[in-house]
């Protein structure tokens, strides 16, 4: 960066000042009353209430368009051995700067965007569609297969799936270690294994109890659990992430 | 409408794709005022381009980071809901480089645009989002 620019920034900085000064003696900006969306937002309506369907050969219909809220961060105290605790103390003392999200790679498993995901069924295969991150897509082959002899490590892992009665359990393995999994910087190694049970209580609901283990990363296994929302009406879209991640460039940490 | 608001959060995540922390300061705020030049409605984040004149009469240009095109889009916004050459009063958080981007203008992430009318859009920032903090 050039001095002067430098310079320019810092009186236009000071411009800036004087321009927040002298409207702090208007009305402020209530940011409490800002609308976090407009009145025509599918987060307005609240998810249809009823039965959860089922398919033609009496599964239960997992199929739709789901919003997991705020539940795509919450994922609660995961015990780490000293070396991924020391990691994981790193990225935080970083501020997540390095997170591979942030440069527009897949997020892996179980992080998931707080976008939409779509469940795509057929009693052989379920597809989950992910709006958000990479438009990263899995696959969950309920054929009775188990999972390939020298898995090579994959962002998204290899994933099998078998009904427990009305809960579909997925199991996968064969993940590299480069993603975290969360926003903070949650580190875990090759051995990474997660179980999640897919259950919908209800039309509107599907509940998701995620449990990982990891022998190197983690001092015993972690379970957490998601709720996601039906959203009849809506659609996932496109988040094509590396369009113009201007970002990546400007992610200086502390 | 303390709660009402917790209660609205509770639904609403906002969906960066990097740590605000790493690349924006919460504690630096600005408010200014200006004339919208640009929506570009892009991803992994929409930019308003706003021409902004200081009291020199000179105008710079500053480029606020807002949310992801599909993340304003379910909140029922679109790129036609600022407009050039609209009227405008920008809350934003600075970037904690204080480098302009490629283009030159200044760098910051919007949380709100109020329009003349008092129309309020574009509302919220990847500061609010409980996943990366």
């Amino acid at each position: 960066m050039s001095r002067p620019f430098v310079l320019r920034f810092v009186s236009v900085a000071f411009v800036l000042a004087g321009f927040t000064a002298a409207w702090s003696q208007q009305p402020a900006v209530q940011e409490g009353d800002a609308p976090k969306a407009a009145s025509k937002s599918p987060y307005d309506q609240p998810p249809p209430a009823g039965p959860a369907p089922k398919m033609p050969d009496g599964k239960p219909d997992l199929s739709g368009v789901w919003n997991p809220g705020l539940s795509f961060a919450n994922m609660g105290q995961v015990p780490l051995q000293p070396w991924a605790d020391a990691l994981y103390k790193e990225r935080r003392a970083n501020l997540s700067k390095d997170d591979p999200e942030g440069h527009c790679l897949p997020a892996g498993v179980p992080r998931i965007s707080p976008f939409p995901q779509k469940i795509v069924q057929t009693p052989s295969l379920i597809v989950l569609l992910d709006e958000g991150n990479v438009h990263s897509y899995r696959q969950f082959f309920l054929d009775g297969r188990g999972h390939p002899k020298d898995l090579e490590p994959t962002w998204m892992g290899d994933s099998i799936a078998k009904w427990d009665g009305d809960t579909l359990v997925v199991d996968t393995v064969g993940f590299n270690d480069k993603t975290w999994l969360n926003g903070q910087g949650l580190p875990h190694s090759e051995e990474l294994h997660v179980i999640e049970r897919y259950r919908r209580p209800d039309l509107g609901h599907l509940e998701v109890e995620v449990t990982m283990e990891d022998a190197k990363a983690f001092t015993q296994p972690h379970t957490f659990k998601r709720t996601y929302t039906f959203m009849p009406n809506w659609e996932i879209h496109e988040y094509v992430c590396n369009e113009f991640n201007v970002d990546a460039e400007h992610l200086v940490g502390k | 409408m303390k709660k009402t608001l917790a209660a609205l959060l509770m639904v609403l995540p906002l969906g960066a794709h990097h740590s605000f922390q790493a690349e924006y300061d919460g504690s630096k705020t600005i408010t200014v005022k200006g004339v919208v030049k640009r929506v570009a409605w892009v991803n992994p984040h929409a930019y308003v381009y706003v021409d902004v004149a200081s009291e020199d009469g000179k105008v710079v240009t500053w480029a606020f980071e807002s949310l992801s095109p599909n993340a304003l889009q379910i909140r029922g916004w679109s790129r036609n809901s600022l407009k050039e050459g609209d009227h405008v009063t920008v809350d934003a958080y600075l970037a904690k480089d204080g480098k302009p981007l490629a283009d030159g203008s200044l760098h910051a992430n919007s949380k709100l645009f109020t329009l003349e009318d008092g129309r309020k859009v574009f509302a919220g920032s990847s500061a609010d989002d409980g996943g990366y903090k």
